[in-house]
């Protein structure tokens, strides 16, 4: 049973559709208005430190853990110094899209538009990146659904795991500030290289004041709420808080409440900085547990009052929203915010790592249901039984979490990035399926490539079928090509541009966000930033790892590629004329093609004539893109990861070979095509894992659908157990569940006021059913059901 | 051995409810019952057999010109299934998978190359294969080809049978087993006969002699309103199991009318509406006049 405080908080969350506050854009606007002249770091530090001094400071109804980004309880903030066009153009609308709609008032836009925006005019990332763009690749990349980036210029780029073993629980803001000083003191006026370290160390002296600040202003907010309270319990409760603000993130924490309150703040701080994705809690069951151990030893808290914390912590996490465009939302669909935290797996010296709190992480969201923290779990072959049951039956309640990862992959991911064993061993998720390391910078979601527009463009003389526009390069009519071998060298040769194009748009975006973007707060939580000097932004942090382009659409270009192969070229049976025709027409009269089409071999279902067209793709994908060179000089990486990317890369494609008309969705990760796994879950664990996910170290993600009857018996878990064992062994990195009914779905399409809290996984993480879009919903009750018989 | 070839309905790979673990059932085709209410009909008989999908049916008419028979779109009229002699041509031209056979002639090594791919999965779940039918013993050289194969491999074998066979030419196979589940359809030899079209007293005579193999037993009974749900038949059973079996066990499988798109595919009769299936109170009942029996109820759901 939740307790009144977590089931009232709870009940807000679901209940109240997020309003958006300028106040922190309002106190960063005038912060810079302050500081024209200053050094980018610094300014930006200013602005952080003036934010924490001037932020609204709320206690909101029962609150045990502190501290929000605005003024409401569910609330989205706003970064014009990263983008502000978008939010012009589309704040009118907010209220009404379809995806991820969010509360503004009108006085609140006539005074952004008035007080705010204009300041920025010519002066955000956004901007900077599409005046500096060469024509070519803007077309390509700018908002076309082909290959995207825009969360990489139009947002910060989050995607970091703050480093609380390492730096910021041994030592607190204020040991960082200390430090800071000494290393100013050593600097040299006459050093060229020290100068830029010298605006480092500042930065980061003003940011940990700043969380310092804020942290005191909820301290003496408390004192005040308690002196006013009139029930004796809350009055306790609200000095008890007073004195934990008052304590930390300033100083180490000394108990569990002192920690979890800690880690708020600074995720607080990752907010307020940057308003990012993908900012993690990352491996809190481990970190966490020596104040857990302490605690209970020493009778200062029990099971009930930590399990409290860590729900009240999981709904701080929820209430505040990652504010995005409508075409990023499409990507990134039902307000998700990416912050990954992750339980189980292995110590760094290789032990298994579950502890109690590991067990509780998973009973908090089974619990209170909120679709953040994006849960993962790390298996090993000799992960607990226990453990992995209790996995099993939070998979079986539908929650659509954890998200299940295979230790031993992450751990050679890691490796194959160039990390030291034990780091690789400690690592943990980043956003959705990513296998990261705290002491890391990287971006882990740089592009996301459409592949199925390669081949539209092979098969169209390099035009897009829906625009009718040359995007791609130049080929010859699809009914000149001799054999299949030549289908596929103009697919590649497609396919090499888009990945060209991506690297063009990401060195951009890249030193973009070392000259305006420098990140001092989220810089000063990394130890090796602090010994360095040097910002993230300037490869401070322990690892610099190549940016990721995720690929979409492998199942459906492999589905594609096998159509032509079989029915074109082997069997003969229709001519490529014909069968661009029907596409052409979206398949308006070719009913009989478009099934044959259908029953040529789909991916997913083991079969090695398709799969093996899949796995080419896959291998060249990774040999082509790490020959490039990021701005560091570090290579780039793939990822066939999830995120909602399938929709909107589908919206903009025509028919495909495949059978797949125009416009529907593609496919996601190493997933099938929704409704193609025709055989079983095996079977479609047997394809994925022909994909070697190792070397694919930005992540690879199968989602499956699983009829909820099989799993709501404790034999059912111990044979999805069982298979979940099976799919890694194989050499599977990652996989979710959904098993809600198909009917339950429905039914929530249709009332969706009673299915306000009902979670499904979208892909990589799991969000509310009825905070999708109908076509989102719509293409998760198409993702085949495995039943058996 | 190479060229053992047997009859067999569609394998079942991801089976979890014939035995432990994630499983293949493998279905013989060909049974020596002929149950009213089978969920199998594809495998009364072991001749091949091609069903018609209506509702896939796009009305290309691909299969009419293919026929040798001369037959039209529709297969299941009484003519139609008169005549066709399962060539499978239509199947062949058919683009939507409206036709399809349902028996399959399979090498032994055939089969042992879809056990083979699922192999890992059983080792992980601690299950493995499970034969099944119409009847596995019907064909029982093909049979025991593959269960020594498989039982050399250490796959962990089960086996759904109807009981009717002739047990010394079976044992040999049986005693390769790790789990037998035998069917008591009815305790009537009578009743028995009129729906299942033989008696019952071959399969109660093997289960006596399926004791002596010291392998465990799991006595399965479709529960069918109308035939043999009644608590005396139930009764009668149990006490049946108590006295014969060691280790006496009953696993009720309520009855399901999910074959019955099969008999329209195949233009066959679907089963008598006077069968229906038992609620989740009267199993639960049904459970507890087997258990005062001192019998165990098992499950496999």
């Amino acid at each position: 049973m939740l307790t009144e405080r977590i089931e009232n908080a709870r009940q807000q969350y679901i209940n109240n559709k997020p309003s958006i506050s300028y106040d922190r854009a309002k106190i960063w606007t005038e912060s810079h208005m302050k500081t024209e002249g200053e050094a980018v770091p610094i300014r930006r530090a200013k602005a952080f430190r003036d934010t924490c001094e001037e932020l609204t400071v709320n206690i909101f109804e029962g609150e045990l853990i502190v501290g929000a980004v605005g003024e409401h309880r569910r609330c989205g903030i706003l970064t014009p110094e990263f983008s502000w066009t978008w939010v012009d153009r589309e704040m009118d609308n907010f209220s009404n899209r379809v995806q991820d709609p969010y509360v503004i008032t009108t006085s609140q836009k006539s005074y952004i538009r008035k007080h705010i925006f204009p300041y920025w005019k010519g002066k955000s990332l956004e901007e900077a990146f599409l005046s500096q763009l060469p024509k070519e690749t803007a077309k390509v990349v700018v908002d076309t659904g082909f290959v995207d980036n825009d969360s990489k210029w139009r947002q910060a780029v989050g995607e970091i795991t703050p480093d609380y073993e390492g730096v910021l629980f041994k030592k607190g803001f204020g040991g960082i500030i200390e430090d800071a000083k000494i290393a100013l003191s050593k600097l040299s006026r006459t050093d060229a290289e020290d100068l830029k370290k010298r605006e480092f160390y500042e930065s980061i002296i003003l940011t940990s004041q700043g969380i310092i600040r804020l942290a005191e202003r909820y301290s003496e907010k408390a004192k005040e709420v308690a002196a006013r309270e009139s029930s004796k319990t809350r009055c306790a409760e609200l000095i008890k808080i007073s004195e934990v603000c008052a304590k930390v993130p300033k100083n180490p924490p000394s108990t569990f409440y002192e920690a979890i309150q800690f880690v708020w703040f600074t995720q607080l701080g990752g907010i307020l900085s940057e308003n990012p994705l993908a900012l993690n809690p990352g491996r809190f069951d481990q970190y966490m547990y020596p104040y857990y151990r302490t605690d209970i030893d020493n009778g200062i808290m029990t099971d009930n009052e930590i399990q409290e914390l860590i729900e009240s912590y999981w709904l701080k996490l929820s209430e505040w929203v990652w504010t995005i465009s409508a075409n990023t939302a499409e990507f990134f669909a039902g307000y998700n915010q990416f912050q990954n935290l992750t339980v189980g797996g292995k110590t760094r010296e290789g032990k298994d790592a579950t502890n109690e709190l590991s067990y509780m992480c998973l009973r908090a969201t089974e619990r209170v249901k909120t679709h953040q923290p994006g849960l993962s779990v790390r298996i090993h072959q000799d992960c607990p039984k226990s453990f992995l049951d209790e996995v099993t039956h939070l998979v079986s309640k539908g929650t659509g979490f954890p998200a299940i990862h295979n230790d031993t992959v992450g751990y050679q991911m890691l490796l194959n990035a160039g990390y030291e064993p034990d780091d690789a061993r400690d690592w943990s998720n980043c956003g959705c399926v990513v296998p990261h390391f705290r002491k890391t910078s990287e971006w882990t979601s740089a592009v996301n490539i459409n592949f199925t527009a390669a081949l539209e463009f092979a098969l169209n003389e390099g035009k897009s079928r829906l625009l009718g526009e040359t995007i791609g390069l130049d080929e010859k009519k699809p009914h000149q090509f001799l054999d299949y071998e030549e289908v596929e060298v103009a697919f590649y040769k497609q396919f090499d541009y888009l990945i060209e194009q991506s690297v063009i748009a990401t060195l951009l975006a890249q030193k973009l966000h070392k000259e305006m973007v420098p990140r001092p707060f989220l810089s000063s939580c990394m130890e090796e930033c602090l010994v360095s000097g040097k910002d993230l932004v300037d490869c401070g942090a322990k690892y610099n790892i190549g940016p990721v382009l995720t690929g979409i659409g492998l199942a459906v270009t492999a589905n594609s590629l096998a159509v032509i192969k079989k029915l074109v070229f082997e069997e003969q049976s229709v001519s490529m004329k014909t069968l661009m025709h029907a596409i052409e027409v979206n398949w308006e009269g070719y009913e009989t093609l478009r099934q044959q089409a259908i029953n040529v071999p789909k991916y997913g279902n083991d079969d090695d004539y398709v799969d093996d067209i899949a796995r080419k793709i896959a291998n060249y994908y990774y040999k082509t893109c790490h020959q490039y060179k990021d701005i560091n000089g570090n290579a780039f990486n793939t990822a066939f990861m999830g995120i909602s990317n399938y929709l909107p890369t589908g919206k903009v494609l025509g028919a495909t070979p495949c059978g797949r008309k125009a416009k529907e969705p593609l496919s996601e990760g190493v997933s099938p095509v929704a409704g193609s796994d025709t055989s079983t879950p095996l079977s479609a664990m047997r394809s994925a894992a022909k994909i070697n996910q190792d070397v694919h170290s930005g992540g690879t993600l199968l989602n499956l659908r699983l009829n909820e009857e099989l799993v709501n018996t404790k034999r059912g878990q111990s044979n999805l157990g069982a298979m979940i064992q099976t799919f890694f062994a194989l050499g599977g990195f990652h996989v979710q569940f959904n098993t809600i009914s198909t009917e339950t779905l429905l039914e929530a399409q249709e009332k969706p006021e009673q299915y306000k809290d009902l979670l499904v996984r979208v892909a990589g993480y799991s969000t509310q059913f009825v905070n999708l879009s109908k076509s989102m919903q719509d293409a998760i009750i198409a993702r085949t059901a495995h039943k058996t018989y | 051995m190479k060229l053992l070839k047997g009859d067999f309905l569609e394998l079942q790979n991801f089976s979890v409810n014939d035995g432990d673990g994630i499983r293949t059932t493998v279905f013989f085709a060909g049974c020596p019952l002929m149950c009213e209410w089978c969920a199998n009909p594809e495998g009364f008989t072991s001749a091949p057999k091609i069903a018609y999908y209506e509702d896939l049916c796009v009305k290309c008419g691909a299969c009419v010109p293919v026929c040798p028979q001369n037959i039209g779109i529709d297969l299941n009229s009484m003519e139609a299934r008169g005549a066709c002699n399962a060539c499978g041509e239509c199947v062949k031209a058919c683009e939507t998978g409206a036709r399809r056979p349902l028996v399959h002639s399979y090498t032994v090594e055939e089969v042992l190359k879809i056990i083979e791919r699922q192999a890992i999965f059983y080792r992980y779940s601690k299950g493995g294969v499970t034969f099944s039918g119409g009847e596995a013993t019907r064909q029982v050289s093909v049979l025991k080809a593959l269960v020594d194969v498989l039982y050399d491999q250490g796959i962990s074998l089960s086996i759904e049978t109807s009981g009717y066979f002739q047990f010394e030419k079976v044992a040999p196979i049986l005693q390769k087993m790790d789990l037998i589940f035998v069917d008591i359809k009815h305790m009537d030899a009578q009743i028995h006969f009129d729906y299942t079209g033989v008696s019952n007293q071959m399969i109660l005579d093997n289960i006596v002699k399926m004791n002596t193999l010291k392998i465990p037993v799991v006595i399965r009974i479709p529960v069918i309103n109308g035939v043999n749900a009644d608590v005396e038949n139930i009764r009668q059973t149990a006490i049946f199991v108590k006295k014969t079996l060691d280790l006496p066990q009953i696993e009720l499988l309520p009855y399901h009318a999910f074959g019955n798109e099969k008999y329209r595919a195949l233009g066959m009769k679907t089963p008598s509406e006077h069968f229906s299936s038992p609620d989740a109170d009267q199993i639960t009942a049904l459970e507890e006049v087997i258990r005062a029996e001192g019998v165990h109820i098992v499950s496999y759901k």
